[in-house]
């Protein structure tokens, strides 16, 4: 935990739906916590449940959803058992969101300052002047240079990057105690994305803030995150301290296999032979196999994978699901900065 | 005459491709955009050419215009020395088979309603290749084991198979009629990370062992550095930056190469200008009321279109156009003032700009 105050504790959270292909889990039995000022990667592939992880913080859930199983604690009280006015109350003013597509996330049709204003006028009593100052401010430390023009401008007058920017202006509009951002740098292109990092780290520093940062871009996991959570078939996996993950490896042989299936390192050409791609592809939920989810893709996977859910096994700050996790350090940073 | 097999397979010379931007009053001028500027480029015999570049910096046009699905304003295209830019109707086609595209977006480019037999066997029968319908299935069935598929999949529809699995059917459809080069648009960008590995080892073994050509493009540069024999960096539809993969990526010369490869962390721009919306650029992006004013007028005076977000540049870049230089035997080239002076880079003349020097330019008259 790094040794700051825990602010938000997940509990065995367990998300059902009911699909045509029958009744899944993408979020199963998933429990962690983010510190005060802690920024935590979360990992996985499309379909690992990353993405509902983090909508159900902020007690969003789609459409067809039971009601979720385990407790969501924030700050003490469980979101899940909230009213719905007391959830509203936290959405936004303490818990907010920064999402992949500012594109689809922002209202075409409204100015920038216009959907900032409403941010203020539901959830504070500002006066209208000092609601105006604060926009620019926010957009100004977003990294944005000319505020004035941006809080102007309807979102398709701005660049990705730029409407990005704008996102992060208004999820910290109300400086909350939590940022959830979820692949916030996936649409963008990549040294805008480093730009859009940097801010995020900068911003975090300097005002304190926790960071629950969505992405399956390990790269950009490594450069935000203090802790990395690893998600596969809706389950975490595996938790490790980001240093840790990132050059001792990951102990779980899907953290290492996607690890290495990327040629990060600084001399890997085409000459040295293929990328170890890991095999076969992802499970469908709704026909997971019996054991450990990735054993049928997994080298090290025995009967015992194939037949017994794996134990939590714990090692220091960090834990691993898995019957054989990998001992042995990385030979090298992989994932070289 | 087909020149011997020293000569590049393709041969793109002085590529201009220009758009005419809707919008505007009734009467005024017609506002043009220019998305691929004197681009020139070429590939040889079981060469991977890797594309890099942001959204807008005209990658996937040039891969259109490879492909002649899209005519260039100004400029050649030689496939093994037969200029395709002169070509069309019939005598194209007939040539058509030996230069095929992989598309970004394997859900887009799969009819939904063919099976994977028809899909693959499709560009067969459109060149009357194996006619015979044992033989045809046969080569179907080997396609798809070649791409890691399997026969039994062959009365599957798209739908059925993941984002790695379809991909997968529109390589088979690609490499279908044996082509020399494949032009593989972001194919990766919309794939998982797992699957992702497995398609580049796909294309990596079809050079290696098929001997095919491949212009790989991409915005992920360890990717392409992986994949690459040479490499060419475009910004804003110049290439800023070319050579071997491994010289460009460990020491690159123009300041965009070092933007996109150190990509450092403690050098955050606030917001540069460069990072304006870009005119060109896919999906979201043709209104011409909001074409950045950057881009153009930068590149109507010829300007370096890097300026507005470079912190190296000089006095001479704000007044004249950026020169091509070249190491001469190292097979690099950079588009930059930076390099004035530099020990073993001298400029191209002006009349060569664009050209590779290092590239015999084949004349099949």
């Amino acid at each position: 935990m790094g040794g700051g105050e825990t602010l938000l504790c997940v509990d065995n959270l367990t998300v059902t739906l009911a699909t045509r292909e029958g009744t899944i889990e993408p979020v199963k039995e998933v429990s962690f916590s983010v510190g005060r000022g802690e920024a935590v990667g979360l990992v996985g592939e499309s379909g690992s449940g990353k993405t509902l992880t983090g909508l159900s913080l902020l007690g969003l859930f789609p459409a067809g959803a039971k009601p979720p199983k385990g407790r969501i604690l924030f700050e003490g009280s469980d979101l899940l058992s909230l009213s719905p006015s007391r959830l509203r109350e936290i959405r936004g003013q303490k818990i907010s969101m920064v999402f992949q597509e500012p594109q689809s996330a922002l209202n075409p049709v409204l100015t920038v300052a216009t959907q900032m204003e409403e941010i203020y006028k539901s959830h504070t009593a500002l006066p209208s002047s000092e609601i105006r100052g604060r926009i620019l401010e926010r957009l100004r430390e977003a990294g944005l240079p000319d505020p004035l023009t941006v809080s102007r401008s309807y979102p398709h007058q701005l660049s990705g990057g730029m409407r990005q920017r704008v996102m992060i202006a208004m999820a910290l509009a109300l400086d909350p105690l939590l940022v959830i951002a979820d692949e916030p740098t996936t649409a963008l292109d990549p040294t805008v994305a480093l730009q859009i990092l940097a801010l995020l780290s900068r911003i975090r520093k300097s005002s304190g803030q926790s960071l629950l940062f969505i992405s399956h871009d390990l790269s950009h996991v490594r450069r935000v995150s203090d802790r990395v959570l690893l998600m596969y078939a809706g389950r975490i996996v595996e938790e490790a301290r980001s240093p840790i993950f990132f050059s001792t490896g990951p102990r779980h042989p899907y953290g290492r296999a996607l690890l290495a299936s990327r040629p990060e390192g600084a001399t890997l050409t085409r000459k040295d032979g293929p990328l170890a791609a890991i095999g076969g592809q992802v499970p469908p939920l709704w026909d997971l196999p019996e054991g450990c989810s990735f054993a049928p893709r997994c080298e090290r996977a025995d009967d015992l994978c194939r037949s017994v859910l794996p134990p939590w096994k714990s090692e220091g700050e960090g834990r691993v699901f898995c019957h054989h996790p990998v001992d042995t350090p990385l030979g090298a940073p992989v994932h070289a900065a | 005459m087909r020149p011997d097999t020293s000569s590049p397979l393709l041969l793109a010379e002085g590529l201009v491709r220009e758009f005419e931007l809707p919008g505007g009053a009734l009467f005024s001028r017609k506002k043009i955009l220019r998305a691929v500027s004197e681009v020139s480029f070429s590939i040889g015999r079981r060469e991977v050419l890797g594309l890099v570049g942001e959204s807008g910096s005209g990658k996937t046009t040039i891969g259109r215009l490879v492909m002649r699905l899209l005519p260039p304003t100004r400029g050649r295209i030689l496939f093994d020395g037969i200029d395709l830019t002169a070509l069309s109707g019939g005598a194209l086609r007939s040539h058509r088979r030996r230069f095929q595209m992989v598309f970004q977006d394997p859900y887009a480019s799969l009819n939904p309603r063919m099976r994977v037999r028809e899909i693959v066997e499709e560009p067969l029968a459109v060149h009357g290749i194996e006619p015979g319908k044992g033989a045809r299935r046969e080569r179907v069935a080997h396609l798809l084991e070649r791409v890691g598929l399997s026969a039994r999949d062959m009365e599957r529809l798209p739908r059925e198979f993941s984002g790695g699995g379809r991909q997968r059917i529109g390589i088979a459809r690609a490499i279908a009629c044996g082509p020399e080069l494949l032009v593989a648009d972001e194919p990766i960008a919309s794939l998982d990370l797992s699957m992702g590995a497995q398609i580049i080892n796909l294309f990596s073994s079809l050079v290696e062992t098929e001997g095919m050509s491949l212009l790989f493009i991409s915005h992920d540069i360890p990717v392409v550095r992986y994949l690459s024999d040479r490499v060419a960096v475009l910004y804003r539809g110049s290439v800023v930056e070319s050579g071997p993969t491994e010289k460009v990526f460990s020491s690159p010369r123009h300041p965009y190469t070092r933007l996109l490869t150190e990509g450092s962390l403690s050098a955050e721009p606030a917001a540069p200008s460069g990072e304006l919306r870009s005119p060109d650029s896919s999906a979201s992006s043709v209104s011409a009321g909001s074409v950045s004013a950057g881009s153009v007028s930068a590149g109507e005076i010829g300007l370096c279109a890097f300026l507005p977000r470079c912190g190296e540049a000089r006095p001479e870049c704000r007044i004249l156009p950026p020169p091509l230089y070249s190491d001469g035997e190292g097979g690099r080239e950079a588009l930059c003032h930076l390099l004035q002076g530099e020990i073993a880079w001298l400029p191209l003349h002006p009349s060569n700009q664009g050209s590779p020097s290092d590239v015999p330019i084949a004349s099949s008259r």
